[in-house]
């Protein structure tokens, strides 16, 4: 026999050789360390996870969070059910702040920037010295005139440190800066009440609600408090309505029972008109004749024809809203949103607070005397008389903390031509943002997951706020920077300041407050309850205020200010996902989409469906943008619920730096504003811009994670109308829930599941539901879902794996927008478990469709086969970089490319509490096991639990008159019922 | 090309030993460790309990591995002239953890709790096999998915997937 080795041969021999090497090496495990404790901490159990209560610094609301710290790391933060503003809910910016701690683009240590422009490493010894050298400069030259210290709104212990610090380097200037304030509410307090200061507003109490512009369930003052105040309101009397007037249908405006349009500009007259209709009729609340002559003068120009014309709102819906807000016992106007900031911001507040206080709202549901925190903020008038003093050569020196005042102010401001002009900017940041880049010198400042602080967002809250990770790179939080630098001064000052670091300033602090609230317990043991609850928290008594007799406003109705016919309105309005444009840098906040115009990743214009005929423009094709102060070209989105002559966009990008997921993003519509500020109170001129827009040649598509606008009848999102006197209309009977349990029993083919224990199931109330996708990103950071980006949303690859669907119905004349949080609906008569060749989906004997991730082999028959679309393949394996991937729940697979996936009721949670219940010896409680979404839901929507306990909660609202299951008619059996929303019939 | 057949062969021959062979000759995977820790002397001669040093056992999903203090609390004094103690001490000093190489490991995709099992009374050497004879500690068993569900099937408990699989 002869062998030669040809080619054949020596591929067999390649192949078999190392066929048999790759056999023999099984037998060797690979290897893998274990590295032990050196010195274990004491209480924490690896594998076990620890709750720490701290707080949320996202937004100046100052939500109560629960960190949940497995192996030493934060992996998930939760709402404090203990901390009175936010009670247990959470929004997606709060849920998605983690990704701010462990974000890749952290600046880690401090920088200098160099001559050619680069910014050079330096060693914090080096940048402390720097610091002290320039401030130490002025202060020998007596021109300590020269320094300003910007910050963020700061309250509590750190801002009296401030003060103190600022003292002893004898610097004067500190301006409080947020882009989003509210000085317009704050002054017309002033002038109608003679009290500046911003009232909390209850709006649970309230039987109706009229908004002017206040979008409080996205991003007005407190919207995690706000939402969940409306979700009780609406739970305690189904026919408690919302009225929402503006330009553009926001997510508040959606929620409402009616969204009334308005021309822009003409809020004022309208609540003027009220007024004047209300006192008319007399249908206001008991009033003194002298107030009520005062008032009537007022608006004694506002007669229902004049205002009606003006405004664009007939004659008839004007007396309807009048007679059933003073019917209303109590009711609630809200005013002052970012859509009414305009050149008569402070007087359509003032007219807001005349409207609650004729109708006797004031006191009620419009409560003063809790300093709401937010109201310290400087106006931006402010902001302007600093830039003037810095192009007057005045202002040689800027200390800024955390704020992004390069991004936030308008070019048109000036500011960023001055800043070039200073000698000096410090900016003490955590994150490379467009104005960190223009300072001289950076130095990193710690996240407030690992800094010590407190933060109180109105009196009698006082919120405290434990580290829970060490800093993780060589960043300092602010109160130890400034007591590291005036240690390093003379010894005087230090006999002022004398503590080591900024936990012992805190708990020194918090002496004081020991003393006032609860001087008859220990200080340790005060301390460490108000550590374990989150902080102290004292109901304040609200304060009466009267009338002031010098109560003005311009009463003149022609306020026409358009310049001409051609142009329209802009609004702006902050977006619900990046606030301000801080949550800009976070992957999952650019991931998840808007809730209304469904689009991830990018700015647009929103511009109504006639509006895009007349320009000739479709979704996605490009616009240019031009106001008297900048121009830019963003992408149309098309949006029914948006007046002919407006056109809104949304704010958050646009960041020149700010880290990989913001940098050279979308564009920044604030570079449109003008100078000008409103008279009275000093603030941004929001609305109205006027805007020349013209169609550009250049298209791209946009990131919709949604590709349908319309039910066609399927029922996904249904609602039920009531009318006053003749109640909710079309309500299912008990007769019908029985009937309806017989025939779907007959429909069946197979005999039905045991489901021997329990019977996991979920109800969801439509009625409460407000489309925040709270829920989304909750469930995103659970369950280590992956980020896919721009591109591949755009091909529908997203992960989500409970999504907010929005519907649009046209009924009657209004426009009827509805929310569905969409999920697996783990159905009895599953149709992906049947298709699986692999038995990777399959049904759990507790009623959960079950996906074994290791089995899959990713045939995607299963979400072929679901009607629901709630099944993500994974077309790639996920990367999250360093140290984004630190924040992975290690009790969920991270999934590999090929792989199905979807939710799955937080097994891990179910498998934990359940464990729990197991070592005590006992059932499982109902509403222990809480999955993600429903656990940070702002409105408590979702329902979770077992539906063999009859007296759960979930088996009580299962048959509920208003339940049904989504495409029923297919058999599936979903183990999740909505409840169909209720909307007033107009 | 006769000068080609032979080495062939010997290596054909070498591979279906190797491959035939690998089955048999496998012995249980003992890895060396940093420290030539006896389970033999701790647990076998001076009977210390499991939970001693593994003291999460009975807690959580992890049996945990002792923390470098733990061995010291003993070690400072007992036996602190024999060299493996002394290894001991010289990480200590260090400041540095004792790098042992894991022996026993659940994939990614498998939940396993010490807890349940411990608690329910299951003994330690039912999985871990008799550590208290071992010098080394050695691999006993596969943990491989048959292997589980076969003491699943036994003793009558859940054998839904997602039980395990996470």
């Amino acid at each position: 026999m002869r062998f030669s080795l040809s080619r054949r041969n020596f591929l067999k021999m390649l192949g078999f050789g190392s066929a048999s090497t790759a056999l023999s090496s099984c037998s060797s495990e690979p290897i893998d360390k274990i590295i032990p404790y050196l010195i274990p901490p004491e209480e924490a159990v690896p594998g076990i996870a620890d709750w720490y209560a701290t707080l949320c610094r996202e937004c100046p609301s100052g939500c109560g969070l629960l960190a949940k710290i497995r192996e030493g790391r934060p992996i998930k933060v939760e709402g404090n059910p203990h901390h009175p503003v936010n009670r247990g809910g959470l929004c997606m910016r709060g849920q998605a702040s983690l990704q701010s701690l462990f974000n890749p683009d952290r600046i880690r240590t401090p920088m200098i920037k160099r001559e050619s422009g680069d910014f050079q490493t330096i060693s914090w010894k080096d940048a402390e010295k720097e610091i002290l050298d320039i401030l130490k400069t002025k202060i020998d030259q007596q021109k300590t005139g020269e320094i300003a210290v910007i910050t963020p709104l700061i309250k509590g212990s750190l801002e009296r440190l401030l003060k103190k610090w600022m003292d002893a380097f004898h610097i004067k200037n500190h301006l409080i800066y947020e882009p989003i304030s509210y000085e317009d509410i704050k002054e017309a307090n002033r002038i109608v009440f003679s009290k500046a200061e911003i009232p909390l507003y209850s709006i649970e109490k309230a039987e109706m609600i009229l908004s002017f512009g206040a979008d409080f369930l996205e991003t007005w003052i407190s919207p995690v408090e706000y939402s969940k105040a409306f979700g009780n309101m609406k739970r305690v009397d189904i026919k408690r309505q919302l009225i929402y007037i503006g330009q553009r249908m926001s997510l508040t405006a959606a929620n409402a029972d009616e969204w009334i349009s308005l021309k822009p500009g003409t809020e004022k007259a309208l609540i003027l008109g009220l007024i004047h209709f209300i006192l008319k009729e007399k249908l206001h609340s008991d009033l003194p004749f002298l107030e009520l002559e005062l008032i009537k003068g007022l608006v004694k120009d506002f007669s229902l024809d004049r205002v009606s014309s003006h405004t664009g709102v007939s004659q008839q819906t004007i007396e309807r809203i009048g007679k059933e807000f003073s019917k209303a016992n109590p009711g609630l106007a809200l005013g002052g949103g970012i859509a009414v900031k305009g050149l008569y911001a402070t007087d359509i507040s003032v007219a807001v607070n005349l409207l609650n206080y004729i109708c006797g709202n004031i006191g009620r549901t419009v409560r003063f005397g809790h300093e709401i925190g937010i109201g310290r903020v400087n106006p931006y008038r402010d902001m302007l008389r600093l830039i003037e003093s810095i192009e007057q050569s005045r202002l040689k020196v800027l200390l800024l903390y955390n704020v992004n005042l390069m991004y936030n102010l308008p070019d048109s401001s000036g500011f960023q031509e001055a800043i070039k002009r200073i000698p000096h900017v410090i900016s003490i940041s955590q994150f490379m943002d467009d104005t960190a880049k223009e300072a001289n010198l950076i130095i990193p400042s710690s996240m407030s997951f690992e800094e010590w602080g407190d933060y109180m967002p109105r009196k009698g809250v006082f919120g405290l706020q434990q580290p829970v990770i060490k800093p993780l790179f060589e960043s300092r939080g602010f109160g130890d920077i400034l007591l590291s630098l005036v240690r390093s001064i003379d010894e005087k000052q230090k006999g002022q300041i004398p503590w080591n670091n900024f936990h012992d300033y805190l708990k020194n602090s918090w002496k004081g407050i020991h003393k006032d609230l609860s001087p008859e317990i220990g200080f340790d043991h005060f301390w460490e309850g108000s550590l374990r609850r989150g902080g102290v928290f004292r109901a304040e008594t609200d304060k009466e205020v009267k009338l002031s007799t010098k109560v003005s406003l311009d009463s003149k109705i022609d306020l026409k200010d358009k310049e001409d016919e051609k142009s329209s309105t802009l609004l702006l309005y902050p977006s619900i996902k990046y606030f301000d444009g801080r949550g800009a840098n976070k992957p999952l906040l650019q991931e998840i989409s808007d809730p209304l115009s469904k689009i991830a990743w990018d700015t647009y214009l929103e511009m109504n469906p006639e509006t895009a005929v007349a320009l000739k423009v479709v979704e996605g094709d490009f616009v240019s943008v031009e106001s008297k102060d900048g121009r830019m070209e963003l992408p149309v989105h098309i949006y029914e619920g948006i007046r002919k002559d407006v056109v809104a966009v949304p704010l958050g990008l646009g960041h020149i730096e700010y880290g990989r997921y913001a940098k050279q993003r979308g564009v920044n519509p604030i570079n449109l504003l003008s100078k000008k500020t409103e008279e009275i109170s000093g603030g941004v001129i929001w609305s109205p811009i006027f805007v020349k827009i013209e169609r550009i040649n250049k298209k791209k598509s946009l990131a919709s994670t949604q590709g349908g606008r319309r039910q066609f009848g399927r029922g996904i999102a249904q609602a039920l109308f009531f009318s006053i006197g003749k109640g909710i209309l079309h309500l299912k009977t008990e007769k019908d829930i029985k009937k309806e349990i017989k025939e779907g029993k007959k429909r069946d083919m197979y005999k039905p599941h045991p489901y021997p224990e329990h019977k996991w199931g979920m109800v969801i109330d439509l009625n409460a539901c407000i489309g925040c996708s709270a829920c989304v990103a909750a469930c995103y950071m659970e369950n280590n879902i992956g980020i896919v980006g721009e591109r591949e949303v755009i091909r529908g690859r997203e992960m989500e794996w409970i999504r907010i669907e929005k519907y649009v119905e046209n009924k009657g004349n209004g426009l009827d927008i509805r929310f569905v949080p969409m999920l697996c609906q783990h159905c009895e008569n599953a149709p992906c478990e049947p298709v699986c060749p692999v038995y990777a989906a399959y049904h759990n004997p507790e009623g959960l469709n079950a996906q074994i991730y290791n089995r899959c082999v990713g045939t995607r028959y299963c979400s072929n086969n679901c009607p629901y679309k709630v099944r993500r393949f994974n077309w790639f394996s996920h990367s999250w970089p360093e140290p984004l991937n630190w924040q992975l729940n290690p009790d969920v697979t991270v999934r590999e490319v090929g792989v199905m996936e979807k939710c799955t009721f937080c097994i891990q949670r179910i498998r934990e509490k359940k464990e729990v219940a197991k070592e005590e010896g006992r059932r499982l409680r109902d509403g222990e096991i809480i999955p993600a979404c429903a656990q940070t839901c702002p409105t408590e929507a979702i329902v979770f639990g077992d539906l063999k306990d009859p007296k759960s909660r979930v088996s009580k609202l299962w048959n509920s008159q208003r339940g049904y299951r989504v495409l029923e008619e297919i058999n599936t059996k979903p183990s999740v019922v909505y409840l169909k929303k209720i909307k007033r019939e107009i | 090309m006769k000068l080609f057949k032979k080495p062939l062969l010997i290596f054909l021959s070498g591979c279906v030993i190797l491959f035939f062979g690998s089955g048999f000759l496998k012995s249980p995977y003992a890895p060396v460790q940093p420290i030539e820790f006896s389970h033999k002397i701790h647990a076998g001669n001076y009977e210390l309990a499991c939970l001693y040093c593994h003291s999460y056992a009975n807690r959580s999903s992890y049996a945990g591995i002792p923390s470098v203090q733990r061995c010291m609390g003993c070690h400072k004094i007992t036996a602190q002239n024999k060299p493996e103690v002394k290894k001991i001490h010289e990480y200590w000093n260090k400041k540095e953890p004792i790098p042992w190489v894991r022996v026993y490991k659940v994939p990614d995709f498998a939940y396993f709790t010490h807890r349940r099992h411990v608690n329910k009374g299951i003994n330690c050497t039912t999985c871990h096999g008799e550590v208290e004879k071992m010098e080394r500690i050695q691999k006993v068993s596969s943990l491989k998915m048959g292997w589980c569900v076969k003491c699943h099937k036994e003793n009558q408990v859940s054998r839904d997937c997602i039980t395990c699989h996470k």
